[in-house]
């Protein structure tokens, strides 16, 4: 069943597509799925590609995350790049439903194969979602989209997680919305990327900018754009596309150590599981070892280290 | 090796009425059953109402039509999804549908019209009562 989905994929099929990044969103059958899609660019899809950019967009609810999107899809199909939008919309810690509302902020082009957009419920807190988004964005990635716009939940101490997995983060700001002080108190300015002051056809956009500004000005050598967008009147949005565009990828070169590092984590603990639930006798002596304090945490570990590698290679 | 997972649900307007009061609050009991509600807006057209079930990949789609027009509208959803694969995806209708039209809609391939009035726990049993195994 999931040969087959991924056959599809390998065909480029938009329906395997959004099946299999159901899945990858619910952490199933994750490593199978990647290790089958092969690596962006690998010509394993039918349109052989580089990677993608990925740019997030992050800022408090109802600064217009969805609406700035929307629009940026314009100025991106103008270029004849394929764009991909991951919608992050929170899921509720009660019931676990969630009410996805991004995509309709969004204009509707059904018959633009250059677009597709995908709405995601991020579970509470931000970890569980970052923990996925990697695997979504490398998905999408295998899938050849050039660009990959994904939405935020809202801005938070998780941005700087996300920043971590994307090349350009976004941050929007609008007009009246408390002074100076409490963007030093967020701690957003020194994440983002690119500073935009949305809804600029709004009374007071200037002086936000101006404060952004001087906040910025006392950082040292801080080079982040800043630009005033209006969705509504359209004004500023191919400049902050071209400026998003021009910004270096971040994720090649810093990411790549990373990613890696959490794949091996992730093969380690499931060979661990595995060798847990086999009931392995080395292993079971290693534990009891360490649990009867024979062995130091220190010693114990390594021995692990050494007892799964072995693992991995029979 | 499936666990349980929560249904997604398109909820849509396709034509050109703009009462959105009643799908909204179908939406918020839907989240408040546990299941993931895309709302995809007002204003669709047919093509764009599939486009996002298709993306979305959706368990559910929600049609709602206080127009009149849903003898033309509701087929032709129907039809796009079918020519595009999607014909495992349930189809509700909600909204002011005159009686005589139901039957017709229910042959058509509808799963189930539901009028105004209707108590909202009988949509969400519905859903889950007619929806494959795998789902919480």
């Amino acid at each position: 069943m999931l040969e087959t989905l991924l056959e599809r994929f390998r065909r480029h099929d938009r329906l395997a597509l959004a099946r299999l990044l159901s899945l990858v969103a619910r952490g199933e059958q994750v490593e199978e799925i990647l290790a089958g899609v092969g690596e962006p660019g690998s010509g394993a899809v039918s349109v052989p590609r580089g990677l993608a950019r990925v740019v997030a967009v992050t800022g408090s609810g109802g600064v217009g995350k969805s609406t700035l999107i929307g629009k940026l899809i314009e100025p991106i199909r103008a270029q004849k790049q394929s764009v991909a939008v991951l919608a992050c919309d929170p899921q509720s810690p009660l019931s676990g439903g969630a009410l996805l509302g991004d995509r309709f902020r969004m204009p509707a082009r059904p018959d633009d194969d250059g677009v597709f957009i995908r709405s995601l419920a991020a579970a509470g807190g931000y970890g569980a979602l970052a923990e996925h988004l990697v695997d979504l964005i490398r998905l999408l990635e295998a899938f050849g989209f050039d660009v990959i716009l994904i939405e935020t939940v809202g801005a938070g101490q998780g941005d700087t997680v996300v920043r971590e997995l994307v090349d350009v983060l976004v941050l929007l700001l609008q007009p009246e919305t408390g002074d100076d002080l409490q963007w030093e108190k967020a701690g957003l300015l020194e994440v983002a990327d690119v500073i935009v002051i949305h809804k600029a056809d709004l009374p007071g956009a200037e002086r936000v900018e101006a404060q952004v500004r001087a906040i910025l000005a006392l950082g040292t050598g801080s080079d982040v754009p800043v630009l005033r967008v209006s969705s509504r009147t359209g004004d500023g949005i191919p400049e902050l596309w071209q400026t998003i565009a021009a910004r270096p990828l971040r994720r090649r070169r810093q990411q790549s150590g990373r990613d890696l590092l959490r794949l091996a984590q992730q093969t380690l603990a499931a060979r661990f599981a595995a060798a847990e639930a086999a009931g392995q006798s080395d292993l079971r002596q290693l534990l009891a070892a360490w649990q009867q304090g024979e062995i130091s945490s220190a010693q114990a570990v390594s021995a692990l280290v050494r007892f799964l590698a072995n693992e991995l290679e029979t | 090796m499936t666990e349980l997972h929560p249904l997604r649900v398109v909820l849509a307007k396709v034509g050109l009425d703009g009462h959105d009061r009643g799908i909204k609050i179908v939406a918020r009991a839907l989240r408040d059953a546990g299941m993931q509600v895309i709302y995809a807006g007002l204003w669709l057209t047919p093509e764009a109402v599939v486009r996002t079930v298709a993306e979305e990949d959706a368990d559910w789609l929600g049609l709602s039509l206080l127009s009149g027009a849903h003898m033309t509208l509701v087929p032709r959803v129907l039809q796009l999804l079918r020519e595009a694969g999607l014909e495992h995806v349930g189809v509700i209708v909600g909204g002011i549908i005159p009686e005589n039209d139901i039957p017709k809609l229910l042959e058509m391939g509808v799963a189930r019209v539901f009028g105004p009035g209707t108590p909202l726990p009988e949509i969400v049993s519905f859903l889950r009562e007619h929806s494959g195994a795998g789902h919480a």
